[in-house]
């Protein structure tokens, strides 16, 4: 009985490894051990701030799990959040989806009761808001840090082309977009190479003019699809056509892995950076690209991509720990390690008159001075409003503009498919 | 005591079937139940329950343009890929058979894609399939043929897809059908053999009949599989907005459609009715397959 | 008398093919090894590099060391998941396999079509049910979570059903019967050996996808309970993600699979049928 016995064998071999996984279990640590979750995306610099905290804290430790793809985040929080499951003691919402997590604030621990209304004119106005449901009765999420908006350049690649590199001289070269656009033909000519392009896709530049023009974008405050009516979309649409047929594009997809190399090998020249990007620009390029890569103002003068909200969703069992940790880190403490570790913007304006922020510099982008060149923008940041459906309808008209930056249709019938394809994902 | 045999085989044949039957009737009649009510609603995925919209999603669904054209790149990817697939598997399946040096080396080997994690699948494929500095265009290039953007053209996509597919799959069903094999006697091809018949020949009268039943296994199982396809297409579209499948739909599967309106777009109402729409279109394609396979003669 | 060997002999040309073959499969697994034991720097350079380096040891035990991923736990416990998924669908498999295969009982036809359209559903919304059941059950969180739903499998039974049609003559079970075995004996000592080879690759295919699974036992399982998949993506961090690490941390992972492969693989030989059917 030769199976039997294999049978036999295998059940017996579970049954010992059931045991010794189960004895695993409850064995970690000391008894009274919390440990407290953390799930963001892309890096936001705590490190520093879990340490302050546990110390404060013994017996507490904090585990962080990030995810890169913030489109894969977005999803896997959606579905935990959706059906019911674990998604940690601390989650972070983008700006993007707000609305979005808003209409499931049952699900997300109601900061209002506990303790927020004292905290929540240190931020900025809107900050608050925008994590408050539209009645007001429910506040998830405590803010941390906004986006800001710069132009983040490489100086060794203007300086083939011809162009200046200063940081100065290169802002006061686009004061506008028109402006903009004249300087990527002359360095399209300057640097005679294919393979390098002044910007890294029509998409993000999109997107950053797109948040200059007003204060919404594709829904009004009724959630009413204003795609044919905003004309900021068209502008922002027509002038990111206009880069492309000027042949300004390096026609690169935003997040994927080539555009990740662009920024090691010098596939573009310059891209509209928030000030978390510049984090991500310098684990991206690495050491050896040190002081190519420089900051300037962008042409429109300000503007806002990206921000986040630290929420606990109602699944967490250490509720009361998880509120404290999210007033820590949205704290002035919290936020400025969080900007001295990864360059993030902090939402308090309270900091914007201390030195440690005002004359901050970044030794990676060639000591640029980035606490005036975004901080100067953020108090006078007016909030954008996004919709529930904004992330789809993004994704819709980002398709439509990359089918025509890729030639796969001609501008004109590029915007008729973002519309027909807006309305249908704002369904 | 013919009707007391039956009756026993009536009783052993319900109680051999049964533990399938609770564990589904436990775990996974709920889900699918679950999901054909919510077909019928307007369902945000975070807000909820909205209003009873009975079939309007079925009919929705059905006028839909991008629906339609990811059920022709589902169609369309799976045709390309299967048929050859089915073909390598069965002649690699042959292969394996024969009395071979280091024998199980040879089949584990040609597994490994499953095992391989599918980070470094999307990595390598990427490599290959990169419009800059892709392998697959360098080796174009040496031949004299233009680069192609790979996923800018629907039939380059679909074709590198195809390879991505196969590449994972082939070896999965060579196993199986290498242990179909073993149940072949060896004397059948022993006699055919000193008849003079051909290993052609033997292939088609002996190998094929006697394998009809793992033959249409195979078929609808790749049939179920290649219509629900997800993980290769969205692997092959790394970076923002992977999930829509090129920038015109070029190669949005059905199943990545259903994942977008779900999890992007929240509209799990929408979602569901994909879901059951796919099933349907599933089960008739198996059914067309079925009705094709049995036409080979049956080794009975 | 001649030994009976399969088919012919292997040809030079089978080899050529199946060495074309497995290098392409492997292919792939090389470059994770590669990506293991480089520095992360290297790996994302432009060409990329095609030797492994000299950080495998190095990287391996950082992903053992990591606190927060618990990977010596995860590989426990996804060892235990997949064996039991594995030894249940085997079984149940077989038995109605068998069942549908080779018993005469009314409704056979209809139940064997309602088990492989239960296959035909897309999975992703299940999640949110499924979920939703295992929070009423109180078995959200822990591993019986990702397990019992997969004590048995539509794919196995079919495929069961597919083989022992094919594998097991009709005249064997009927020789048994006169003998006076119950079917249940039969099942035991006559049907079981002729599905050895069904048996193997089952179970290394659903041994395979209960390791593989990433998405349900994501959702499912709480923090103190990882699986091997769900461990792994505790290694990306953030935008930064350390490929190398990933990597390795990834061949740690696929390391037991391959010794199951090797395991299961032997017994992917001749049953019963070996010699034909004796009177």
């Amino acid at each position: 009985m030769n199976r039997t016995r294999r049978i036999a064998a295998s059940l017996a071999a579970v049954v010992a490894l059931g045991g010794l996984a189960a004895c695993g279990d409850g064995g970690s640590g000391g008894g009274d051990d919390i440990t407290l979750r953390v799930n963001l995306f892309g890096q936001f610099g705590y490190t520093e701030a879990y340490e302050k905290f546990e110390d404060d804290h013994p017996g507490v430790k904090i585990v962080e799990t990030a995810e890169g793809d913030l489109g894969e985040y977005n999803t896997k929080l959606t579905q935990q959040i959706a059906a019911g499951g674990d998604a940690g003691d601390v989650v972070a919402i983008e700006e993007g989806q707000t609305v979005a997590f808003l209409a499931a604030a049952d699900k997300f621990v109601d900061l209002q009761e506990h303790g927020g209304d004292e905290l929540k004119d240190r931020w900025l106005p809107w900050v608050w808001d925008k994590a408050t449901t539209a009645d007001g009765s429910t506040t998830i999420g405590y803010g941390t840090d906004v986006g800001g908006l710069a132009m983040c350049y490489r100086r060794d690649l203007f300086e083939k082309a011809g162009l200046p590199t200063e940081r100065d001289e290169v802002g006061a070269l686009w004061p506008t977009w028109d402006d903009f656009i004249a300087t990527g033909k002359k360095f399209q000519a300057g640097i005679d190479d294919d393979k390098v392009g002044f910007i890294d896709s029509s998409t993000n530049t999109y997107n950053s003019i797109l948040m200059q023009q007003g204060d919404h974008t594709y829904f009004d405050r009724d959630e009413e699809l204003v795609f044919d009516t905003n004309p900021g979309i068209k502008t922002a649409w027509d002038y990111a056509v206009e880069m492309t047929e000027a042949g300004l594009s390096a026609k690169l997809r935003a997040f994927s892995d080539e555009w990740n190399a662009g920024f090691k090998n010098g596939a573009f020249a310059t891209i509209a950076c928030p000030a978390w990007m510049t984090g991500y620009i310098k684990e991206q390029a690495g050491e050896e690209n040190a002081g190519k890569w420089d900051i300037a103002t962008v042409p429109g003068g300000g503007g806002n991509w990206g921000g986040s909200w630290l929420a606990v969703p109602k699944t967490s069992e250490n509720q009361d720990l998880a509120i404290e940790l999210i007033e820590y880190l949205s704290g002035e403490e919290g936020q400025m390690m969080a900007f001295e570790a990864e360059g993030r913007l902090p939402s308090l304006p309270a900091l914007y008159d201390t030195p440690e922020l005002k004359d901050a510099t970044n030794p990676y982008f060639n000591d640029a001075p980035v606490g005036q060149l975004f901080v100067a923008g953020a108090s006078q940041l007016e909030p954008v409003y996004l919709g529930a459906k904004n992330v789809p309808v993004r994704d819709a008209v980002e398709n439509a503009l990359r089918s025509v930056e890729n030639g796969e249709v001609s501008a004109d019938q590029g915007w008729s498919e973002a519309s027909a394809a807006a309305e249908k994902a704002a369904r | 005591m013919a009707r007391t045999r039956l009756a026993r085989q009536q009783g052993a044949g319900l109680a051999f079937v049964a533990p399938f039957f609770v564990v589904f009737a436990v775990f996974g009649a709920f889900p699918l139940v679950y999901t054909a009510w919510v077909s019928l609603h307007d369902w945000s995925l975070l807000a909820g329950k909205q209003e009873f919209l009975g079939i309007a999603n079925y009919r929705e669904l059905l006028a839909d343009a991008a629906f339609w054209r990811a059920l022709v790149n589902t169609l369309g990817i799976f045709l390309l890929a299967t048929i050859p697939q089915l073909i390598l598997a069965t002649v690699l399946a042959q292969i394996l058979n024969t009395s071979l040096r280091g024998r199980t080396g040879w089949r584990m080997g040609v597994l490994v894609p499953n095992v391989t994690s599918v980070a470094a699948v999307g990595i390598i494929f990427g490599l290959i399939f990169a419009r800059d500095y892709g392998i697959a265009n360098w080796l174009l290039d040496i031949v004299g043929i233009d680069p192609i953007n790979w996923r800018a053209d629907r039939w380059a996509a679909w074709l590198a897809i195809a390879t991505m597919v196969d590449w994972r799959w082939t070896g999965y069903n060579a196993l199986i059908l290498l242990a179909a094999l073993q149940s072949v006697p060896s004397d059948l091809y022993e006699a055919a053999r000193i008849d003079g018949a051909s290993a052609w020949r033997q292939f088609w009268s002996i190998t094929v009949p006697m394998l009809r039943p793992t033959l249409i296994f195979v078929t609808i199982i790749a049939t179920i599989g290649g219509i629900q396809l997800f993980t290769e297409p969205l692997l092959f579209n790394s970076g923002a907005n992977a999930i829509a499948g090129g920038n015109r739909g070029q190669f949005q599967t059905v199943a990545m459609y259903l994942v977008q309106q779900g999890f992007t777009g929240h509209r799990f109402g929408y979602a569901s009715t994909i879901a059951w729409v796919l099933f349907v279109i599933i089960a008739v394609a198996s059914a067309i397959n079925l009705i094709l396979l049995r036409r080979i003669r049956s080794a009975d | 008398m001649r030994t009976s060997t399969r088919a012919s002999g292997a040809s030079p040309l089978m080899y050529v093919t199946l060495t074309l073959v497995v290098l392409l499969s492997i292919a792939p697994l090389y470059f994770m090894l590669v990506m293991a034991s480089r520095a992360n720097s290297e790996i994302l350079s432009v060409p990329p590099p095609l030797l492994p380096g000299d950080q495998l040891a190095g990287n391996i035990e950082r992903v053992f060391a990591n606190e927060d991923v618990q990977f010596g736990r995860a590989l426990l416990n996804t060892l235990l998941v997949a064996s039991v998924a594995t030894v249940a669908v085997v079984l149940t498999s077989a038995l109605a396999g068998f069942a549908f295969a080779k018993l005469r009982f009314r409704g056979r036809h209809g139940l064997l079509v309602f088990v492989v359209a239960t296959m035909m559903v897309p999975v992703q919304l299940g999640l949110i049910p499924l979920y939703m059941l295992m929070t009423e059950v109180g078995l959200a969180g822990g591993l019986a979570s990702v397990t019992l739903p997969f004590l048995v499998s539509g794919f196995g039974v079919f495929f069961m059903r597919q083989y022992a049609s094919q594998a097991i003559p009709d005249e064997l079970i009927e020789a048994a019967r006169v003998d006076g075995a119950s079917t249940v004996r039969i099942f035991w000592s006559v049907v079981l050996p002729a599905l050895r080879p069904a048996a193997a690759v089952l179970g290394l295919l659903t041994f395979m996808e209960r390791w593989n699974d990433f998405l349900w036992p994501y959702i499912s399982l709480d923090f103190n309970h990882p699986t091997v998949q769900v461990a792994l993506s505790r290694l990306s961090g953030g935008y930064y993600t350390d490929q190398a690490l990933v990597m390795a941390g990834t061949l740690m992972g696929t390391l037991p699979l391959v010794v199951v492969f090797i395991l299961f693989g032997r017994q992917i030989v001749g049953g019963i049928m070996e010699g034909g059917v004796k009177s």
